[in-house]
C-alpha cells in the first residue's frame, strides 16, 4: 500500500512540476502531447492521474506528520484544475467553457469536503477561525476581509459595467436546421430522402455498405485501405467518383478549407469565422449528405434565419458547378475525413 | 357483523360505480364520433348528389373523407389575435407551465400514495403499517388542495385560449371536439374517485376494506394516466399532426389524429417525469418541515419521508434520460429540421442547459445518499472512496455539459484555429454525452449500493465471492459505457445511434442485478447500528430542497423547448402563427420566465402546504407517533 502511494505522491509531483512549466512558460504545452484521435480521452486520463497522484501525496505527506488541512485541499485542488484546463489544454478553451467546467469543478470540490459531517468540520475550521479571531493573526485576517471583499465586489463590479470595445459574443447556429426540401438546378431534392447518386458499388448500384467499407481510416495518419486507392486508374464507381470529387476540391474548395480539410486553407484566416473543419467530429461526421448538398449549393447566402448572424462567406456553389460535380466532391470529403454520413435507418 | 357487512356492500358499489366512470367516457367514444360524423355527411352529399371530397392524411398517407374545415389562416388583428398591451405569449406560457406543474403534481402523487399505501399493507411490520399509511394519507392530503388549484388553473388556462388565440383554440377543438368532452367527464370520474378515496380512507382502514380502498388508488391512476394521455394528444398533434390533409381539414379518423408521431414518446417522457418531479416536490416539502421541526420526533418522521420521497421520485429519474432520447430520436425520424433546431441548431443552448439541470439532479441525489450515510454507523468504510465518485460525476457532468457551439468571443475564435475545439469539440456530440450520463447513472446506482448496505455486513457464505462480483461488474460496465462512447466516434452514425442500446442495457444491469444481488447478500446481514433517523445533516436537506427546484426548472425549460421547437407554426406545417410574437425569445428572456414560473409555483404551493398543516393541527395524536423505538426500515432499501 505505502510503496503504491510512494508512486501515486511521485505521480503527482511530477505532475505538478510540469503544470508549473507550462503555466510559467518554460515547458510549452504541447511538450506532452495532446495525440490526435486520442485527445478527449487524454486530458480525463490525465486529470485521473491527477488526482491518483495527489491522494497518493496527501497520504505520504500525513504519514510524516505534515497533512495539508482539508480546506486547503479543497482550495488547492480547485486551483490546481482551473490552471490545469488554462494551461495545459491547447488550443486555448474559450472562457465560456471554462467558466463552466470552473463551475463543476467548485461543486466537485464542495461536495468532496463536505461529503460526511467530520470532513466539513474540518473544511469550516478556517474560516471560523477567521470569523472568531480568536488569535491576533486572525483578527488582522478579518479586518483584511472586511476591506478587500467589499473592493474585490467593486472592482468585479466596475469591470462588468464598464463599456468595453471588444466584438460582442454571438450565439452563432453553426448548423441551421435545413428546409424540407430545396431546389437545385431546377430540380427539387427533399432533403430527408434524397441519396448521393455516386455512393454505388463498381456495378453502379447505390451501396452505403460498399463506400463505408473504403473510407480512410480515421485517427492518425488517416491511412487508405488496402486495394481502396481512387487514384488507381483501374478504379470503379464509388472510388473514381471520389477522385473526381477530389479533383473538384482541389480546384475549388481546398482554398479556403485546407488540404486536409481541416478548416485551414490559404485564405482561410482572412475570415472570421475561419471555415469549417470537416475533420472534426462535430461537422460533417453529424450531417445527413443532404444537408451538406443544401449547404454547398446555397452557401452563406442561402442560410435561413436559424442561421444568424449568417457569419459564412461560403459561395452559392450552384451557380459555378453542376449537381454531379457538387455530390461528387461531397462523397470525396467523407472519404478523406473518415467519417460517414448520418443516416436514420 | 351486519354493518361490516354493510361497509362492505357500500365500498364495492363505490369501487364499481368508479370503474363505471372510468369506462363510460370509453364507452361513449366507442360509436366514434369520427364515424358518427363520417357517415351523414357521406350521405347528406350522395343525397344531394354531390360528390364526397376525399384527402391524404398528411402522416398516415392514409385516404379519408374531408370533415372539417380547413385550418385558418390567420392575420394580426383583433379577431385572430385580441390582446392586452402584453405578450400574449407569455400570458399564456405562464398559465400553461402553473396548470401543467399542478397537473404533475396532483397525477404522480396519487401514484406513489397507492404506491406507498400498498408497501402498508404488505408490510409485516404493524408499527411500520401504520407510518406508511399515515405517509401516504399525509400525501394524499396535500394532494387534494393542489387538485382544487389545478382545476383553477386548467380555467384560467382554456379561458386565456379563448380570449387571447380564440380562431386557434377554435380550430383545435373542432378537431379534438369528442377528445375534449371525454376528458371532461374522465376529470368528473377523477374528482369522484379522488374525494370518495380521501374520504372513506378511515373507514376502509382494515382487512377486505383496506383492499377495496387500494383497488380505488388503482382506478383513480387510470383515469389520471388518461387523462394526461389525451392532454398529450393535443400537444402532440400541434407538433406533429395527423389525422388531418394539408390544408389542415380533419379527415374523420380521431385515433389518427390522437395517435401521432410524437404521442407515445410523450406519454413515456410525461410519466415519468411527473413521477420524478413529484417525488422532488414532496421531498422538498419533507425538507422543509425537518429544518422547520422542533423535536426529534418530528426530524425522524420528516427525514424517513424525505427519503421515501426523494427514493420514488430517484426511481423515475434514472429512466427518464432514456425516454428522453426516445422522444428525441422519433423528434429526429419525424422531421430531421426539428431534431436538428431542438439539439444542435437555434434551440441547443437550452439543451445545454438541460444537462446541466439533469446534471445537478444526479449530483443532488448522491450528494443527498452521502448525508445518509451519516446516519448510519458502519457506513463509515465507504465515505473514504466518495472523493472517487465525485471525480466520476463531475468527469461526466463535464462531458455531459459541453457545448457543441461554444459561445467565445472573436479574438478566442481566433485563437482556438476555428469554431470546434479538437479536444472539447468530441465532447459536443451524442457518442461522448451518452457516456457521460451513463456514467453519471450508474455512480448513482452505485451510490445507492452502498447505502443500502451501510450498515450492514454480509453474512451469506459467499459474501466475499458476491463483493468480488459487484466491484468487477461495476469497473465491467463503466469500461464497457466508456468504450462504447469512444467506438461511437469510428463508425456510421446509424449504427452509432444504436449505440445507446447497449450503454442503456449496460446501466441498466447494474441498477437491477446490482440491487437484487444486493439484496440478496444483505438479507439476514448483520447490523452494525440501527439507522437514526433525524440524525441526518442540514446540507442533505438542502440537496432535497435543490433537487426539486432543478425539476421544477427543468419541467419550464423543457417545457418552453418542445413548445418553442415549432417555431412559428400553431400546428406545424398546417397553420401559421401570423401573431406578432411568432418568433424565438432569447435564451436570457426564456430562463427569466422559467425563473418566474418557478417562483410563483414555490410560493404557491408552499401556500398549499400551509393549508395542508391546518388540517393536520386537527389530527388525531396517535396517527401521527410511531411505536417507540421501533426504527422503521424503507423498503426497498434494507
Amino acid at each position: 500500500m505505502k510503496a503504491l502511494m510512494s508512486l501515486g505522491a511521485l505521480v503527482g509531483i511530477v505532475g505538478l512540476l510540469l503544470l508549473a512549466g507550462m503555466i510559467f512558460d518554460i515547458i510549452p504545452s504541447n511538450t506532452i502531447r495532446l495525440v490526435e484521435g486520442y485527445m478527449p480521452m487524454q486530458m480525463l486520463f490525465e486529470v485521473g492521474c491527477y488526482v491518483l497522484g495527489f491522494t497518493g501525496l496527501s497520504y505520504m505527506l500525513n504519514a510524516m506528520g505534515m497533512g495539508i488541512p482539508r480546506f486547503w485541499q479543497g482550495i488547492g485542488f480547485w486551483i490546481f484544475f482551473l490552471l490545469y484546463i488554462k494551461y495545459r489544454v491547447y488550443p486555448p478553451i474559450p472562457f465560456s467553457v471554462r467558466a463552466m467546467y470552473g463551475t463543476v469543478g467548485l461543486v466537485a470540490v464542495l461536495m468532496w469536503v463536505s461529503a460526511n459531517e467530520e470532513d466539513w468540520k474540518k473544511f469550516k475550521q478556517p474560516i471560523l477561525n477567521v470569523l472568531d479571531a480568536q488569535t491576533g493573526f486572525n483578527k488582522v485576517l478579518r479586518y483584511v476581509y472586511l476591506i478587500a471583499l467589499p473592493i474585490l465586489t467593486w472592482g468585479f463590479s466596475y469591470n462588468v459595467m464598464m463599456p468595453k470595445s471588444e466584438e460582442p459574443i454571438e450565439l452563432r447556429t453553426v448548423h441551421p436546421a435545413p428546409p424540407a426540401s430545396t431546389k437545385v438546378h431546377g430540380k427539387t431534392y427533399v432533403l430527408q430522402t434524397s441519396l448521393n447518386p455516386y455512393r454505388v458499388n463498381p456495378e453502379g448500384k447505390y451501396d452505403q455498405e460498399y463506400s463505408n467499407s473504403l473510407i480512410v481510416e480515421q485517427g492518425m495518419g488517416r491511412l487508405m485501405k488496402p486495394n481502396a486507392n481512387p487514384w488507381d486508374e483501374k478504379a470503379e464507381g464509388y472510388l473514381k467518383y471520389v477522385r473526381e470529387g477530389g479533383e473538384i476540391f482541389f480546384q475549388n474548395c481546398h482554398f479556403c478549407h485546407g488540404d486536409n480539410l481541416n478548416g485551414r486553407g490559404l485564405h482561410a484566416f482572412a475570415f472570421n469565422p475561419i471555415p469549417a473543419n470537416f475533420t472534426d467530429p462535430g461537422t460533417i461526421a453529424q450531417l445527413q449528405e443532404t444537408f451538406i448538398f443544401w449547404r454547398v449549393a446555397k452557401g452563406g447566402m442561402g442560410l435561413p434565419n436559424e442561421g444568424f448572424p449568417w457569419a459564412s462567406v461560403m459561395p452559392p456553389w450552384e451557380q459555378h458547378l453542376t449537381v454531379d460535380e457538387m455530390w461528387k466532391v461531397i462523397l470525396f470529403e467523407y472519404w478523406h475525413t473518415g467519417y460517414y454520413p448520418r443516416t436514420w435507418d | 357483523m351486519g354493518v361490516v357487512t354493510r361497509k362492505k356492500l357500500l365500498s364495492i358499489i363505490a369501487l364499481g360505480a368508479m370503474v363505471v366512470a372510468l369506462l363510460l367516457p370509453i364507452v361513449m367514444a366507442l360509436p366514434s364520433p369520427a364515424t358518427g360524423e363520417e357517415v351523414p355527411v357521406a350521405e347528406g352529399a350522395q343525397k344531394e348528389g354531390e360528390k364526397v371530397e376525399k384527402a391524404r392524411d398528411v402522416y398516415y398517407k392514409t385516404e379519408g373523407i374531408v370533415v372539417g374545415a380547413p385550418a385558418p389562416k390567420t392575420t394580426d388583428g383583433p379577431a385572430d389575435y385580441p390582446r392586452y398591451n402584453f405578450e400574449s405569449r407569455v400570458l399564456l406560457w405562464f398559465a400553461n407551465q402553473q396548470h401543467l406543474y399542478y397537473g404533475s403534481f396532483v397525477l404522480a402523487v396519487p401514484i406513489f400514495c397507492m404506491i406507498i399505501e400498498f408497501m402498508g399493507v404488505v408490510t409485516k411490520d404493524k408499527a411500520l403499517a401504520k407510518r406508511y399509511d399515515q405517509l401516504a394519507y399525509d400525501f394524499i392530503k396535500i394532494s387534494l388542495t393542489a387538485y382544487s388549484l389545478t382545476a383553477i388553473l386548467g380555467g384560467i388556462l382554456i379561458f386565456t385560449f379563448l380570449t387571447l388565440y380564440p380562431t386557434f383554440f377554435s380550430y383545435l377543438s373542432s378537431i379534438f371536439r369528442p377528445v375534449m368532452h371525454i376528458y371532461a367527464l374522465m376529470f368528473v370520474a377523477e374528482s369522484g374517485t379522488l374525494y370518495i378515496y380521501y374520504y372513506g380512507w378511515d373507514k376502509m382502514k382494515e382487512g377486505f376494506l383496506k383492499w377495496i380502498h387500494l383497488s380505488m388508488s388503482v382506478i383513480l391512476n387510470v383515469i389520471g394516466t388518461l387523462l394526461m394521455f389525451l392532454a398529450n394528444s393535443w400537444i402532440g398533434f400541434m407538433m406533429s399532426p395527423a389525422g388531418v390533409d394539408e390544408q389542415g381539414r380533419y379527415l374523420g379518423n380521431i385515433w389518427h389524429v390522437i395517435h401521432t408521431a410524437l404521442w407515445n414518446p410523450l406519454n413515456l417522457h410525461r410519466i415519468l417525469g411527473n413521477m420524478a418531479f413529484g417525488g422532488g416536490v414532496v421531498a422538498a416539502y419533507a425538507a422543509y418541515k425537518f429544518l422547520a421541526a422542533k423535536t426529534d420526533e418530528e426530524r425522524a418522521h420528516y427525514d424517513w419521508m424525505g427519503y421515501i420521497a426523494m427514493a420514488l421520485g430517484v426511481a423515475f429519474l434514472i429512466p427518464l434520460p432514456f425516454a428522453g432520447y426516445w422522444l428525441m430520436r422519433e423528434v429526429y425520424a419525424y422531421r430531421q429540421q426539428m431534431g436538428i433546431t431542438l439539439m444542435g441548431g437555434l434551440l441547443a443552448w437550452l439543451f445545454i442547459i438541460q444537462a446541466t439541470m439533469i446534471g445537478i439532479l444526479f449530483l443532488s441525489t448522491n450528494y443527498y445518499l452521502w448525508q445518509a450515510m451519516g446516519r448510519m454507523r458502519g457506513a463509515e468504510k465507504y465515505q473514504r472512496y466518495i472523493k472517487y465518485l465525485v471525480f466520476l460525476l463531475a468527469c461526466g457532468f463535464m462531458v455531459f455539459i459541453t457545448p457543441h457551439t461554444m459561445v467565445m468571443t472573436p479574438a478566442e475564435l481566433k485563437a482556438m484555429g476555428g469554431q470546434q475545439h479538437p479536444v472539447l469539440g468530441n465532447y459536443g456530440v451524442m457518442s461522448a454525452k451518452n457516456g457521460g450520463i451513463n456514467v453519471i447513472i450508474t455512480t448513482t446506482v452505485l451510490s445507492f449500493v452502498w447505502y443500502m448496505r451501510g450498515n450492514k455486513v454480509s453474512t451469506v457464505s459467499w459474501a466475499r465471492f458476491g463483493n468480488i462480483f459487484m466491484g468487477v461488474f461495476f469497473a465491467c460496465a463503466y469500461i464497457n459505457i466508456i468504450f462504447l462512447a469512444i467506438y461511437g466516434y469510428y463508425i456510421p452514425a446509424n449504427v452509432r445511434v444504436g449505440l445507446s442500446v447497449p450503454q442503456v442495457a449496460t446501466t441498466l444491469s447494474c441498477l437491477f442485478f446490482m440491487f437484487t444481488l444486493n439484496s440478496m447478500m444483505m438479507k439476514g446481514a448483520k447490523q452494525m447500528g440501527p439507522i437514526e433517523w433525524g440524525k441526518i445533516s442540514a446540507r442533505s436537506q438542502y440537496a432535497l430542497i435543490m433537487l426539486a427546484t432543478a425539476f421544477t426548472w427543468m419541467m419550464g425549460l423543457m417545457g418552453y423547448i418542445r413548445s418553442s421547437v415549432r417555431l412559428f407554426w400553431h400546428v406545424n406545417e398546417i397553420m401559421r402563427d401570423n401573431s406578432p410574437w411568432a418568433y424565438t425569445h432569447t435564451v436570457g428572456f426564456a430562463a427569466n420566465v422559467i425563473s418566474a414560473n418557478v417562483l410563483f409555483f414555490w410560493i404557491s404551493i408552499l401556500f398549499v402546504f400551509w393549508l395542508g398543516s391546518l388540517t393536520a393541527k386537527k389530527a388525531p395524536v396517535e396517527s401521527k407517533v410511531g411505536v417507540p423505538g421501533a426504527i422503521p426500515q424503507p423498503a426497498g432499501s434494507h
